[in-house]
């Protein structure tokens, strides 16, 4: 049996990827099992979704703990989730960055992968520039650097049951197939994880939730980041009015200054600056 | 510091949970500026209470109550009277619940508030829709929307029932003061908070919540559609003080409603028929409000 897990942040598709991969899976005659985390799906925020693919019907109903493969849809997820919690130590960790695979932190003889699908996305126009839907391009270096699926039925799967652009997607596939590419684990990698959360307050003392929220950053959310070109501001304040996540202060002079932990980059700032002094940048 | 035309003071931290380009939040982030820090805010299951309190966190600086989806009324009328009970004084209390939480399942809790003289005031934010548990239609969700429990075939366009008219059910109760909001007019917005806070008895604030993802446009165009929904009479603007209408943002003409409808995926199976007759609804419910601001000003004091 091989277990797959999918780490990616609502809306970019890691769900309708880790069904996808087990429709591939059962075109080529296996006998596949996929489901998600169910947890608070957000536009933006972490989700996880399984796959396991076997010879034979799969019975355990488990979350999976131990995979073999851990995809990653976004590098912003590697500072802020523990991605390779459980990953075996000869298993794959596969991350969709424009970085060379040499450059990713994993636990020792993991072997690792590296797929630009944001700009594979892009080019065949899936989803919007400010959410690119990566998911077709991912299973693609997915089937080469696993062999888990065949790229003829995840092309077919793709065809079946992608609701939309399936001739773009199936190209995202091929292409995200042809241009992964990966290289052996080493011996001494180290990995970040989370931030410690702040301990819970004891109960019944005060009241239940007292910690800020700004102890949790959303800068991982984002695909573009706003950059100011002060220049041309004429401190007319409407970026900071409209900012959804008070991501915007003022510095001493007052021109804005943004507070990039918490900017989710949704792009309202650079729709509403009048001199379009705003310049939404790929990247988080 | 830069001069400002809204209140300076931020009562809602980053790093909530909302989506991006979320209009609820922004709305939220908007009303806690004019109500100021003594504020206490009851939250029924809706998107908000995923927003403010992942455990053990919360991203208002004000006092929340977390309440059932149906009970917000009764819970500002319980935190009033333990307020006065306590012998707080200056104290906001207020309810703050999506759509489905307020027209729908809310709607016995909310008349029970506003006939019991409840000195509080409630909020609904109106994104048109059961939001947070999936896109499902509410009685807020207006006629012709595509959700997911109203999808769209050849033969069915969307909700084939019109918009709940809560404005009109709240008046009927003849409130303190009534107003519609829309956090793409923020000046607008902030004027109506502060003329709330400061008025005794049940209030009532309809604020406009676009949802980037319930609605299908791109999260940086939030404001753009909420200027075009107000711009086009979809959701226009106004209050009423003690039975009397006023609307407070008069354009010279309406834009065409299609501006509005076919910057959204969910109406964008609309034909032109469809549009046409929304475009007729629009325009009746924006002269029957003229003509009741004309009467109310007629009207001897």
């Amino acid at each position: 049996m091989i277990e797959i897990r999918f780490h990616g942040r609502g809306g970019q598709g890691a769900v309708v990827a880790s069904e996808l991969l087990a429709q591939a899976a059962f075109l080529d005659g296996k006998q596949p099992q996929s489901f998600p985390f169910f947890g608070v799906e957000r536009r933006g925020a972490p989700v996880t979704a399984y796959t396991r693919v076997d010879e034979r019907p799969v019975g355990l109903r488990t979350s999976i703990t131990a995979p073999d493969a851990v995809v990653v849809f976004d590098p912003g997820l590697l500072a802020s989730e523990s991605v390779t919690d459980g990953l075996r130590s000869n298993g794959l960790l596969l991350v969709n960055t424009p970085r060379p695979p040499e450059s990713l932190a994993a636990p020792p003889g993991v072997r690792r992968a590296a797929v630009d699908a944001t700009r594979i996305a892009l080019s065949h126009h899936l989803g919007t520039p400010m959410l690119p839907i990566v998911n077709t391009a991912v299973l693609g270096a997915l089937a080469r650097a696993t062999g888990v699926v065949s790229l003829e039925s995840l092309r077919r799967a793709v065809e079946q049951f992608v609701p939309a652009r399936p001739e773009e997607n199936r190209r995202a596939a091929s292409d995200g197939y042809s241009e992964v590419r990966a290289v052996e684990g080493t011996g001494s990698a180290t990995v970040s994880g989370p931030k410690a959360r702040p301990p819970a307050p004891r109960l019944p003392e005060g009241p239940i939730a007292s910690v800020s929220s700004e102890t949790i950053h959303t800068s991982a959310w984002r695909t573009f980041t706003p950059v100011i070109h002060l220049d041309r501001c004429t401190k007319c304040n409407f970026c900071w009015k409209f900012c959804p996540d008070a991501a915007i202060e003022f510095d001493a002079n007052g021109y804005p200054v943004l507070r990039l932990a918490y900017c989710k980059g949704c792009g309202i700032c650079a729709a509403e600056c009048p001199p379009k002094t705003i310049e939404m940048v790929a990247g988080a | 510091m830069a001069k400002l035309t809204i209140p300076a003071q931020e009562l809602m931290w980053g790093g909530h949970s909302a989506c991006p380009g979320c209009g609820p939040a922004l709305a939220m982030r908007l009303l806690l500026k004019g109500l100021g820090p003594r504020t206490l805010v009851s939250i029924p299951a809706s998107c908000w209470t995923v927003i403010a309190t992942p455990y053990p966190t919360t991203a208002l600086r004000v006092g929340v109550l977390d309440n059932a989806i149906e009970a917000t009324g009764a819970s500002i009328s319980g935190l009033r009277a333990a307020a006065d009970a306590l012998g707080l004084e200056n104290v906001n209390i207020v309810g703050f619940a999506g759509d489905g939480g307020t027209a729908d399942i809310g709607l016995q809790a909310l008349s029970g508030m506003l006939e019991r003289r409840t000195n509080a005031i409630y909020v609904m934010y109106d994104n048109e829709a059961y939001m947070n548990t999936g896109i499902q239609r509410s009685g807020a969700t207006p006629w012709g929307a595509w959700t997911t429990t109203t999808p769209v075939s050849a033969a069915v366009h969307g909700k084939p029932e019109p918009k709940k008219d809560i404005m009109g059910i709240v008046l009927a109760h003849r409130p303190a003061y009534a107003a519609t909001l829309n956090p793409a007019f923020p000046e607008d917005f902030d004027q109506k908070v502060e003329r709330a806070r400061a008025l005794v008895g049940p209030r009532f604030l309809h604020l406009f919540a676009p949802c980037p993802p319930g609605w299908k446009f791109d999260s940086s165009q939030t404001i753009a559609l909420g200027r075009l929904a107000t711009d086009t009479g979809v959701f226009p603007l106004y209050e009423v003080v003690d039975g009397r209408l006023r609307i407070t943002r008069k354009t010279g003409g309406l834009k065409p409603v299609t501006e509005y409808l076919s910057a959204q995926g969910r109406f964008k199976h609309l034909s032109a028929d469809d549009m046409a007759q929304i475009q007729a609804q629009v325009r009746t419910d924006w002269e029957h409000l003229q003509s009741r601001e004309r009467e109310d000003l007629g009207r001897v004091h």
